[in-house]
Formats: C-alpha cells, sequence, structure tokens
C-alpha cells in the first residue's frame, strides 16, 4: 500500500473542504472494504484519505412517518440487519445485505460504500432499485437527492463531484407492505461475489424487477415490467417473462461466468421471482383483489 | 497532518497502550510486525479467508481490512488476550480437547469468530455457529471438528445456567 495523508474531520463542512482541496488525489475511506483491498493493490493510489466515520450524524438511522426511511453512510451492514424497522418493512433489503461477504466484513462494510464503489454486482443495489431508494447528497452548495438508479453511472462511476458526499441513502416508505425476494447465484454460499443477483417484488401494486451483474450498472428491467403490467401470474406469463427479460440486459463473459450463463440465470431469477410472487399473493389472497 | 507517523491510543488485549503508525500500516501488520502478536494471520490480506479475524470494540473483523490508525481509542483482542497467564480460554482448552485443528493456521481465526458470537449468543445453535464460522476457512478439517468444538463449550454455558437456575441463582 503506498503512502497517503490521513485526514479524520468531525464535520460535514471540514470534510467537504479537504475533499475539494486535493480533488482527484482524495478519497473517502468509509468501512474500507473495497477501498483497503484497492489500495493494496495499487489500483487506487490516493495521496488523501478522508475518514468520514467521526462525522457522528452518519451513523444514524432515522425517519420521517409516512415519507422515508434514512439509512446514515456510516451504518454497518450488521447494524442495519439488525434495525428492525427495515428488516419488517423491507425483507428484500435486508436479505440482499445479509448476503454481503462475511460477518466480519459485514461488521466493517456500509451499504452506502457499496453503491458508491458502484459496482455492477453490488448486492444492495438491486433492491434499492426497486424501492426507488434515494442517495442524499452534501456538497458545498448544499444538499441534493438523486435516485440510486441515476446515481450508479458506469462500472465504478457515480454521479459524485468534487468535494460531494454521500450522507445517507433514504428508502420511500410504501402504504402496502412489500412482497418479494432477492436472489443471489454464487459458486459459494458465502464470501462469495454475485454471479448474477436480482430483486423481484411488488411495490406500490406494481412488479418490479433489478437485476445485478448483467449490464455494466445494476440494471431495472422495464421491459420485462411493462409485459407484466395487468397480468396474472400463469405459467405462461412467466415463461414470457423469462424470454422478455432477455432485451433489458447485456451481460458479459468474464471470469467468473460466460455471457450465456448469465442470461440463464437472469432468466431463472426472474422465474423464481414471480412464482415467489404468485405463491405469497395465493397465501395472502391477493390475487382476487387484483 | 503529513505522512509520518501518527499517535494512537487505545487498548490492547486489556492493556492501555499508546503507539504511533504510519496511515497505511493495516491493524493487522500493525499488531504482527510491532506487537509481536502473531497469532492472528495473514492467509490473503484480502477478507477472504478470516485468519486474521480479530475483536474490535468487541467484535469480529478481518484486520486486513482495518487501517491501524483506525483503532485509535478502540479496544482491541487478540488471540493472544483470550488465554490468562497460562490458563486457556474454554474455547481453546475445547478445540484441543475435541481435536478441532491439524496445521493449526486457521485456528486463532476460528477461536475469534467463535468468541464473538458466544459475547453476544451464549447458546447458539449448530446453525449460527456455522454462519458464524462461514467467513474463517480451514483447509484441513473438513470444519465438522470446529463446530463440535465451539458446541462443546455452547453446551457447557447452556448446562451451567441451568444448573444457576435451579439453584435460584443468578443466570446472567
Ligand atoms: C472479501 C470480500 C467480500 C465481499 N463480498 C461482497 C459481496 O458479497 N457483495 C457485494 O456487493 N460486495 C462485496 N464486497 C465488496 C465490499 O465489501 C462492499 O462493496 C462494501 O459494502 C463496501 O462498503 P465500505 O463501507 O467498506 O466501502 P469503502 O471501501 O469505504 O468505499 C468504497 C467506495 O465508495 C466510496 N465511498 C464510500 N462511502 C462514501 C460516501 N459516503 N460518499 C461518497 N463516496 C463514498 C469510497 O471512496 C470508495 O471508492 C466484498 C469485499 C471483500 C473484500
Ligand atoms: S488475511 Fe484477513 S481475511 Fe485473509
Ligand atoms: S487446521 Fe489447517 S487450515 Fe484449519
Amino acid at each position: 500500500m503506498k503512502e497517503f495523508e490521513y485526514y479524520k474531520p468531525s464535520t460535514l463542512n471540514e470534510a467537504s473542504e479537504i475533499l475539494s482541496k486535493y480533488k482527484e488525489e482524495a478519497c473517502i475511506f468509509n468501512g474500507g472494504t473495497d477501498l483497503i483491498v484497492r489500495m493494496r493493490d495499487e489500483m487506487t493510489k490516493p495521496k488523501v484519505v478522508v475518514n468520514i466515520k467521526e462525522i457522528e450524524k452518519l451513523h444514524e438511522i432515522s425517519y420521517e412517518k409516512e415519507k422515508w426511511i434514512s439509512i446514515g453512510a456510516c451504518v454497518t451492514l450488521n447494524e442495519l440487519s439488525k434495525c428492525k424497522m427495515i428488516s419488517e418493512k423491507y425483507k428484500i433489503l435486508t436479505d440482499a445485505i445479509h448476503n454481503i461477504g462475511s460477518i466480519q466484513l459485514r461488521n466493517l462494510a456500509t451499504m452506502i460504500g457499496n453503491i458508491c464503489n458502484a459496482s455492477p454486482l453490488a448486492d444492495s443495489a438491486t433492491p434499492l432499485l426497486v424501492l426507488d431508494a434515494k442517495a442524499v447528497i452534501f456538497g458545498a452548495d448544499g444538499v441534493r437527492k438523486v435516485l440510486v438508479k441515476e446515481f450508479i453511472a458506469g462500472v465504478r462511476r457515480t454521479d459524485l463531484k468534487i468535494g460531494e458526499i454521500v450522507v445517507a441513502i433514504e428508502v420511500p416508505i410504501y402504504e402496502k407492505s412489500i412482497v418479494g425476494s432477492f436472489h443471489k447465484i454464487s459458486r459459494r454460499k458465502m464470501v462469495d461475489l454475485s454471479t448474477v443477483c436480482g430483486t423481484v417484488a411488488k411495490v406500490n401494486g406494481e412488479i418490479r424487477i433489478a437485476l445485478g451483474a448483467v449490464s455494466p450498472t445494476p440494471v431495472r428491467a422495464l421491459r420485462t415490467e411493462e409485459y407484466l403490467k395487468g397480468k396474472i401470474l400463469e405459467a405462461e406469463i412467466i415463461k414470457g417473462a423469462e424470454e422478455k427479460v432477455v432485451e433489458d440486459i447485456s451481460p458479459i463473459t468474464d471470469i467468473r461466468a460466460s455471457k450465456e450463463y448469465r442470461i440463464d440465470m437472469a432468466k431463472l431469477i426472474v422465474k423464481r421471482g414471480l412464482m415467489h410472487l404468485r405463491d405469497s399473493e395465493l397465501k395472502w389472497g391477493e390475487q382476487s383483489e387484483a | 497532518m503529513s505522512k509520518v507517523k501518527h499517535k494512537i491510543s487505545f487498548v490492547l488485549n486489556y492493556e492501555k497502550t499508546e503507539h504511533y503508525v504510519k496511515p497505511n500500516t493495516t491493524l493487522l501488520n500493525m499488531l504482527r510486525e510491532d506487537f509481536d502478536l502473531t497469532g492472528a494471520k495473514e492467509g490473503c490480506g484480502a477478507g477472504e479467508c478470516g485468519a486474521c479475524t480479530t475483536l474490535f470494540n468487541n467484535k469480529a473483523v478481518n484486520a486486513c481490512l482495518v487501517l491501524a490508525i483506525e483503532v485509535d481509542k478502540a479496544e482491541i483482542i487478540t488471540i493472544e488476550g483470550l488465554s490468562k497467564g497460562r490458563e486457556l480460554d474454554e474455547l481453546q482448552e475445547s478445540f484441543i480437547d475435541n481435536a478441532a485443528l491439524q496445521c493449526g493456521y486457521c485456528t486463532p481465526g476460528m477461536i475469534m469468530s467463535a468468541k464473538a458470537l458466544l459475547n453476544r449468543n451464549s447458546k447458539p445453535t449448530e446453525n449460527e455457529i456455522k454462519e458464524a464460522i462461514s467467513g474463517n476457512l480451514c483447509r484441513c478439517t473438513g470444519y465438522k471438528k470446529i463446530v463440535e468444538a465451539i458446541s462443546s463449550v455452547a453446551t457447557r454455558n447452556d448446562k451451567k445456567e441451568s444448573m444457576n437456575a435451579q439453584k435460584g441463582g443468578d443466570t446472567e
């Protein structure tokens, strides 16, 4: 690991000033689980590292009644899993998080780090996409909010500008409870990255699907969602959705899997996810309501 | 603030400690190189194997994914901090009794993961034990005896508690 200067500001203003001063040479350090490995391998060589964990309010989980739950940037994945409000309202998110790395890793890593890292396979991204979550960004000009969908701009690229910090992720609170499932296809159950991952859920009465590791960024399968509008989840329709999802993705072949395998797994996730929706709707008797 | 060494104060294996570190030193390197605490191992150096598992404010973490400078004001416990003098911790005894090690490389990390588990849940189920050590890789044992070693400490805790309860004692 190359040498760097280390800062540990205790306010957002201070952190933003340091980041603005050193521009591309500075790096935000959160849980550090991505960054330390990258610095060790010298894939990232920052001159300045800004640890944001001393900023107290970044450790909070807060909510505004009937509007949103806000998850602070430095809340670790294990802290987040323990939060009852989150696991009750957004089980798909807790399930996704539980699939990241190991217990040791989740005691360090954060969800905001997972999103800011902007990997196509980030496990927390697909539930956040179907939930229409927003990144809350602090900068010299104040605070702005961007949908996670737009925030992740490309492979390892985000919408962040110099001097900006993601302070939280805001998840809308929905009137109806969310039914859905998170799926991760990987070689091993633990400590392995997703070959393909995805979330299929009913949010606000709509079926929403998001997939990871099949495009430069985690994506919503909008064509498939459109196809499913107003349809009852019979076997034939599910089969149709599996075919449709191929149009929503553009997977590549890499060390983890071939393009063809990824397409098959994306179809499988759509199938399993829709079957889970169908079964839980039968259970709750919602099918007749729709 | 510069690239020179920074002063950190922390509690290492129950002793107050002051130390000077460079920002680019990991906790694992500091423990091994500066304090000669070589229990924690560097298997992969990238969070994958768990051989470096250490308790950071009572939580199990990969010491290779923590900067030494981050432990300022924190409490660190390594495998060396478990025994009292020559008296081993019950987990260490149990690993020996159950022959839960072969080459021993993964053992300190395994025991620290198990310790963190028992600290938060003194009577874990077998599945909870398996989950707790799922971030620790062992190339030799096949895990069975490791799970048994941890289970037998958990069962003992359970017995102790029910005996205390029968005596009307404090179960805490
Ligand atoms: C062994 C191992 C296993 C892993 N397994 C998985 C897995 O199963 N699934 C998965 O998705 N990922 C996995 N990861 C990747 C990683 O652990 C996660 O992406 C983690 O959530 C990153 O969070 P962090 O807080 O540690 O980020 P950091 O390393 O601190 O930061 C990551 C990036 O985000 C930036 N950043 C962080 N916080 C902010 C902020 N508030 N504002 C702006 N920028 C910010 C940093 O500058 C950096 O570029 C694994 C990593 C390792 C080492
Ligand atoms: S050396 Fe830290 S996890 Fe392998
Ligand atoms: S005993 Fe050899 S690696 Fe576990």
